[in-house]
This record gives C-alpha cells, sequence and structure tokens, in this order.
C-alpha cells in the first residue's frame, strides 16, 4: 500500500479509529495487524518474509538471555538469516551475473541460471531494523524482550516499514511498551507535516522525477540536458525520500509514535562529513555504529581509519542495490570524505564563505548522483566524457529551460530548508517542538498552509505517479 | 475533557477543516479566469479539460446513406484484410469498413457506439472487429485527442471504465473530488503557464518536446523485462473487468448486432506461424470462452496455412495484392456470420 492512496487513507481511518478505542495491548496487536495487511496489500507473500525474519530475531534475542555464553552463536545465526534473506533476494541475480561474466573472460561457461527473484519491498530497511534489536541485546544495550507481539509490532511498524527511517530497538520499542495517549496538538502538527509530505512527493519529487526519468531515457544526451537532468533527480531523490520521511513520521504521530528525523537539509551541507550527519541520517548512523565502529573506527591509526571508511562507503553503496553503479557511488563518496579529512578546515579568518562551500558540497553531490543514477557503466562512462563545448544551441537552450523548471518547482522545498537553516524549526522539525498550548496565531498558519498545500496537489500533482524511489531498495 | 483539550482539538478541527475547504478557492479562481470554466471534456473522472476536435458528422452522414447491413472496424490490420467492396460482393451483403490506422480499442468502442448504434443505420446486423492477441483488454486508456472524432460530448460508460483502470475502487470519489473542487479546469490554465515560466518562447518548449525527448533519440527498449511484463498483462480474468470489451458486448447485446471477434496473425516465421507464449495462449482460451459466452463469434488466424511469411508486407501487414483472397476466405469461412 502506498502512501498517496485512496487505499491508504482509508486504511489510515479505520485503523485510528479503532486503535484509540482499545488498551495499550490490545492496540499493538492491532499495529501488528495493521502492518502485516498494510505489507501484504500488494504481494501476500511478502508478510512472510516479514514474519520470518522476526520470528528468527526474536528467538536469537531470547536464546542470548537464556544462554549468555552462547550469545554469540545467537548473534551470527540473527545476522547469517537477514544478510542471507537479503542476500537472496536482492544480490543472488547479480552474484550470478558477475560469476558469469567473469567466468566467461576465462573461458568457462557457466550454466545459464534463469531465477528471476523479485525484491521484496523495504526488506532492506526491516531487516536492518531487526538486526539492530539483536545485536543491541548482544552488546547489552537493550534486554531481550519476552512479548513477542511487541516485538513483531516494532520490526513490522507499517508507518516507516517500506522506506524507513530505521529505528532503533532502544528508541522504538519502549514506546510500544509504555501506554500511549492522543494528543489533539501532536497530531495537528503531523497533520501539516503529512501533507508536506505529499506536496513534495506529488507536486515537486514527480514532477521533475519526470524530467529526470526522460533525460536517463535518452541514448545520448547533451552535455547541458544531462546536468538538467541530474539536477531533477537530486531535487527528486530529495523530495521524494524526504517525503516518505514526513509522512511516515506524520501517521506515526497520530497513533502516538516519536519516529526521528531522517533529513536536516542535506543539501545546504557545507563538506561530505556534514552531508552524511544531514542525509538518510538513521541509515548512516546505522552503518557508523554497526559496521564502522565495530571494523575499529578510527582508533586504530590513519591507515585503519581510511580503510573502514572505505569498507563503510562500499557496503552502505551495495545496501542501496545491486549493481556496480551503487558501489562506485559508495566509494565516491567515501573518497570525498577521505580528501575532506585529509585538507582539513582552515581558520575561521581563511575560510571560504559558506554559501560557497554549500554550492561546491551541492555540485558534489550532484556528480554522485549521476553515478547514482546511471545504471549503466558504459552509459556513465560516456556521461563523464560529455563537454560542454560539444553542444548544439537546442540543447543548451533546452538544458537551461529545464534546469529552470526543476529549480521552480523546487522552491518550496528551498525555502523550507533555508528557514529551517536560518530561522529555525521548519515543518518537519517542528514535529519533534510540539507546544503544550494553542498560540491562534500559529494554528492560522498551520491551517493556511495546509489549505494552500493541499490546494497545490489537487492541481499541480504531476499526471505521471512514480513509486517512491527508495521502495526498490 | 479539561478546557485546555479542548482548544487543542478545536485547532487539530481548524487544520484539518481548512486542508478541506481552502482548496474549494480554486473554484473562485477558475471563475475569474476568463475562459477557465468553459473547457470541458467527454473524459472528465481522468482527463484534464481541452478544446477537443470536433465529432466526424461528415463520415456519420455517409455511413447513414450508405446503409450497410455489415461493418468491419479495426485498426490497419483490418484495412489490410478486407476489401469491403469484394466482400460485399462475395457475401452478398452490403459492408462497410471503419478503419481508423493505429486506433485503439476504446476508439472502435465509439464507432460502435457513434457512428453505428447511435448513427439511424437501420440495416446493420452484424460487426467484425480485427484485433492482435492481447490488444481487446489491455490497451485500455488513451491519452489526448485520439477519441475526440468519434466521440460524443458525453461518453459515461468509457469515462468509468478508464477511471476504473486508472483510479480503481475509489474512483467515484475521484469524480467527486473533481466535481467539487474543479482542481483539473484550474490545471488547464495553470500547468501550461508554469511550462512556459522557464521558457523564452512556446517553441523553445515544443522543441524540448519534439526534438530532444523525440523517440529516435531514446534508449533501446530493454527486451529482458518483457516476458514479466506480459505474464502480469495476460491475466484475462483479472484484466476485463476494467476493459472496454464488455461495453462493448453489451452495446451489441442492446442493439440486436452480431458480433465476431477476428484475431489476425502476426508475422510469422520462415517455417511456420509466430512464436506464442503459454501466458498468451491461456489468454486466448478465456477471451474465447468469454466472447462466445456472450454470443459473439470468434476467429482466431494464427496458424492459417494460407498466411505463411510470403504474403506478408511489412510487419503484421499482409501484401496489399491478398486483399482480395483475404476477403473473399473471410466471406466463406464465416458464411454463418453473414446470414
Amino acid at each position: 500500500m502506498i502512501f498517496h492512496s485512496l487505499d491508504f487513507f482509508a486504511f489510515f481511518i479505520v485503523t485510528l479509529a479503532v486503535y484509540w478505542l482499545l488498551p495499550a495491548r490490545a492496540q499493538n496487536v492491532l499495529l501488528l495487524v495493521a502492518s502485516y495487511v498494510f505489507y501484504g496489500w500488494v504481494h501476500a507473500w511478502w508478510p512472510v518474509l516479514l514474519f520470518a525474519t522476526t520470528f528468527v530475531d526474536y528467538w536469537a534475542a531470547r536464546g542470548m538471555a537464556a544462554m549468555p555464553e552462547r550469545r554469540k552463536l545467537w548473534l551470527w545465526l540473527s545476522i547469517g538469516s537477514n544478510v542471507g534473506l537479503l542476500g537472496f533476494y536482492k544480490y543472488f541475480g547479480f552474484f550470478v551475473e558477475n560469476v558469469a561474466a567473469v567466468g566467461a573472460t576465462i573461458g568457462w561457461n557457466t550454466p545459464e541460471i534463469a531465477l528471476r527473484v523479485m525484491l521484496p519491498a523495504g526488506i532492506s530497511f526491516y531487516t536492518f531494523q531487526s538486526m539492530s534489536y539483536t545485536i543491541d541485546v548482544y552488546r547489552g544495550h537493550a534486554p531481550a524482550r519476552t512479548r513477542f507481539i511487541d516485538v513483531a509490532a516494532f520490526v513490522s511498524f507499517f508507518p516507516h516499514l517500506v522506506a524507513g527511517p530505521i529505528m532503533r530497538a532502544t528508541n522504538l520499542l519502549p514506546q510500544f511498551e509504555r501506554a500511549r495517549r492522543f494528543d489533539p496538538a501532536a497530531a495537528r502538527d503531523a497533520t501539516l507535516v503529512i501533507v508536506f509530505g505529499l506536496f513534495k512527493k506529488l507536486v515537486v519529487a514527480d514532477n521533475v522525477g519526470v524530467i529526470a526519468n526522460k533525460v536517463f531515457a535518452l541514448e545520448s544526451p547533451e552535455f547541458f540536458v544531462l546536468w538538467a537532468g541530474v539536477f531533477a533527480f537530486a531535487i527528486q531523490i530529495y523530495a521524494d525520500f524526504s517525503a516518505y520521511t514526513d509522512i511516515a513520521r506524520g501517521v506515526a504521530k497520530w497513533y502516538g509514535f516519536d519516529l526521528i528525523q531522517n533529513f536536516e537539509r542535506p543539501y545546504l551541507a557545507t563538506g561530505p562529513a556534514d552531508f552524511w550527519r544531514r542525509w538518510n541520517i538513521s541509515l548512516s548512523t546505522w552503518f557508523r555504529d554497526y559496521l564502522y565502529i565495530p571494523l575499529g573506527g578510527s582508533r586504530r591509526g590513519k591507515w585503519r581509519e581510511a580503510c573502514n571508511i572505505m569498507i563503510t562507503f562500499l557496503v552502505s553503496g551495495l545496501w542501496h542495490g545491486a549493481s556496480w553503479n551503487y558501489v562506485l557511488w559508495g566509494a565516491y563518496h567515501g573518497v570525498l570524505l577521505l580528501i575532506a579529512r585529509l585538507f582539513p578546515s582552515p581558520g575561521p579568518r581563511t575560510q571560504v564563505p559558506r554559501p560557497v562551500r554549500v554550492f561546491a558540497m551541492f555540485v558534489l553531490t550532484c556528480f554522485g548522483w549521476l553515478i547514482f543514477r546511471e545504471t549503466e557503466i558504459a552509459q556513465l562512462q560516456r556521461h563523464v566524457q560529455l563537454s560542454p563545448w560539444d553542444t548544439t544551441a537546442l540543447g543548451r537552450s533546452a538544458g537551461l529551460y529545464l534546469f529552470l523548471l526543476v529549480a521552480l518547482y523546487s522552491i518550496p522545498l528551498w525555502i523550507h530548508d533555508v528557514w529551517g537553516e536560518l530561522k529555525g524549526p521548519n515543518l518537519s522539525e517542528a514535529l519533534d517542538r510540539t507546544e503544550p498550548s494553542v498560540r491562534w496565531p500559529r494554528v492560522a498558519t498551520q491551517a493556511a498552509l495546509c489549505g494552500v498545500m493541499v490546494a497545490a496537489i489537487l492541481t499541480l500533482r504531476s499526471q505521471t505517479a512514480l513509486d517512491f524511489i527508495y521502495f526498490a531498495f | 475533557m479539561s478546557s485546555a483539550s479542548r482548544t487543542q482539538a478545536l485547532s487539530l478541527g481548524v487544520v484539518i477543516a481548512a486542508a478541506a475547504v481552502l482548496p474549494l478557492g480554486l473554484r473562485v479562481v477558475n471563475a475569474v479566469i476568463p475562459g477557465a470554466a468553459a473547457r470541458s471534456s467527454y473524459l472528465p473522472t481522468v482527463e484534464t479539460p481541452r478544446p477537443r476536435e470536433p465529432f466526424d458528422e461528415t463520415a456519420a452522414s455517409a455511413l447513414r446513406e450508405a446503409q450497410p447491413e455489415f461493418i468491419i472496424i479495426g485498426d490497419s490490420m483490418a484495412g489490410v484484410r478486407i476489401d469491403p467492396r469484394h466482400l460485399s460482393r462475395v457475401s452478398g451483403r452490403s459492408v462497410a469498413g471503419l478503419y481508423q490506422q493505429g486506433s485503439p480499442v476504446a476508439f472502435w468502442y465509439l464507432q460502435l457506439k457513434n457512428m453505428v448504434v447511435g448513427n439511424s443505420l437501420t440495416k446493420v446486423r452484424g460487426a467484425a472487429l480485427f484485433f492482435r492477441d492481447d490488444q481487446l483488454t489491455t490497451q485500455v486508456e488513451v491519452n489526448g485527442p485520439v477519441l475526440d472524432r468519434v466521440a460524443r460530448d458525453r461518453e459515461p460508460e468509457l469515462d468509468r471504465v478508464f477511471a476504473a483502470h486508472r483510479l480503481g475502487r475509489f474512483s467515484d470519489v475521484h469524480r467527486a473530488a473533481r466535481a467539487v473542487y474543479q482542481f483539473d479546469l484550474t490545471r488547464a490554465w495553470l500547468e501550461p503557464k508554469i511550462l512556459r515560466v522557464p521558457a523564452p518562447s512556446a517553441d523553445l518548449v515544443n522543441a524540448v518536446n519534439n526534438e530532444i525527448f523525440a523517440l529516435d533519440k531514446l534508449r533501446a527498449f530493454e527486451a529482458a523485462d518483457l516476458p514479466q511484463a506480459e505474464e502480469s498483462f495476460l491475466d484475462f480474468d483479472a484484466r476485463v473487468g476494467r476493459s472496454v470489451l464488455p461495453l462493448i458486448l453489451d452495446l451489441a447485446e442492446q442493439s440486436n448486432i452480431r458480433l465476431a471477434f477476428v484475431r489476425v496473425q502476426r508475422r510469422p516465421t520462415p517455417t511456420g506461424p509466430p512464436p506464442q507464449s503459454e501466458a498468451l495462449t491461456r489468454y486466448l482460451e478465456r477471451l474465447q470462452a468469454y466472447v462466445t459466452a456472450r454470443g459473439a463469434y470468434y476467429h482466431d488466424d494464427y496458424g492459417d496455412p494460407n498466411q505463411p511469411l510470403d504474403v506478408y508486407a511489412d510487419g503484421d501487414h499482409l501484401r496489399s495484392d491478398q486483399r482480395l483472397a483475404y476477403s473473399e476466405r473471410f466471406a466463406k469461412q464465416h458464411a454463418a456470420f453473414f446470414q
């Protein structure tokens, strides 16, 4: 089920109405059932995998608690089953394809294995979330839960099931274990964030996404057209992914749950490290805590730190998809981070002005998006060899036109982020700071914004509905 | 409930109400913008109102004059196979051909509805529709003015089918929302303006669409995706309810018109008929069972020994010198249909 559908709207209203009539424990049961219905709406077999993940990790955690001397074994059972599931559904075809390609280069004709495996949406997100539970139990950061319903509801919680944010057991599980009460003020703020998320998805992301899709469908785009397409994709992926997070956070809030912010104005970052503190925060911190630090982090010398950074970014790239361009994208960001560490920021007097650093980082980020979006490596090579001087007048005008059109659609996004950067909480951030008392001017502003955004969605939503990009990961 | 809680609940209500009420302002804006409210569409649930081509009265009146007994409907697949005059001679019945190159199934439905049933053709006894493979159910929606020349000012049945196909079970909600907020009328004048803002001239917008993104500039279609797509498209039972086919059958039944569905053979290989997947074979069996259960004739040219590769010109088109021979065979094979 997708958020921007009437199916979901009806589902949300009905479950919400029943939810607040139930006692706390029964609420968790309802959320669990609702989450499985939500996930199995299109493909009824997907919840089977979700249940399998939950079942294994629940018993792995219980095993650690019951047999502390064998907790490492239980941990590896959990990691093995999660990574195995992910590996089969996400990387099997990629692995077979590459083994065959390597075999062919040395004259081995490997038998053709024709196995089409459909990637279940959200599997990368919920396996990571579920794994974080067993790792936290192993580390002693969280106790093993005895109530299966709570753990299952935590793993499957539908608002963020398919595209995050990836929540930690230490944060979200306690929320399932305590009584929740309906807070109209929080629901009011959440409504605005949901509408803003829908606006970002349907008006910004989908409209510029059509441009990006058209450009990346071209056999030989000219330089300016290509980069207008890259700019369109940069806006699309941010608007699309942050929209999902906003809607997820807003919906969760209506049920009395707090999900973390996943984006903090990433295109206003001043450098690679700053970018990764702002982009897909839940995934970045997951890799930091469960991969980079266990590898040794920065504690074992510069050379080892550089290796750890590169490993983390390569795995992060591969997490996004079974294709070499994602690995390359991870490597690109790893190298950017290493270069930034080699040349630390000079003193405040000699520092490059902040807008220049923001612009430079945005350009570097866009180059990364070119690698990310172009799944054919041969095409990617052609793209990076394009010259701005080898263009036609129509190609230049078209590139400028498409660039300005994307800029036009993205104006609300920039205003929202610059406001948050300079003036304090924007719409998304305000969700974490609900005011206990009603201030009517604020309510009037929220009401006006809500009405205008709904009107904009009705009027300007793209005629071509695109899936959320991160559903594919 | 405490006073503070009541105030909070009220503030929530204000925001939700604003989300529902403020977009009604679009109606006011439409009323102010000259000409915005004048546009309409015969497919109001799925299409942005736009200026349309007029109904083809000339063709309708030519048919009224001819008063044919049988009609052949289809795209170029029918056009290259059936010569209406020759078919009239050999069948002994007056036959008219309603051919439109590249026309979709919805076009054929509107031809049957507006050019035949709704056109005072008092002698019509039957109509034969020529189609390829899964075309009758998979080719549903049509964009742009393709249907204008055969559509009347209101086509509610077709609108419902398109809406169900695109919008699913909530198509009535979409229809109501469009009627209440009139957002489509706003889109019709606002969207072109937005697209024009960054362009120095309309010519540039056209050039971007027609030259930069021309079809021949696109990457080759990834053939690897085809089998999977085919499987999902070829579930006849899942598709038929949201297709135009039931409308065609209903219309013929109500008008006492005999229908024949003729599946043409696509381009064969040098050694035999074209390859056909198991999914397509299953689909065609279900299609045949469905239309014959509703009293229609069904014929499949697949594997016809009279249609080897050398009678084909380009693609699925027969050579022009095959038209008379095909028409003759058609009259003989379907003598019962022409009774």
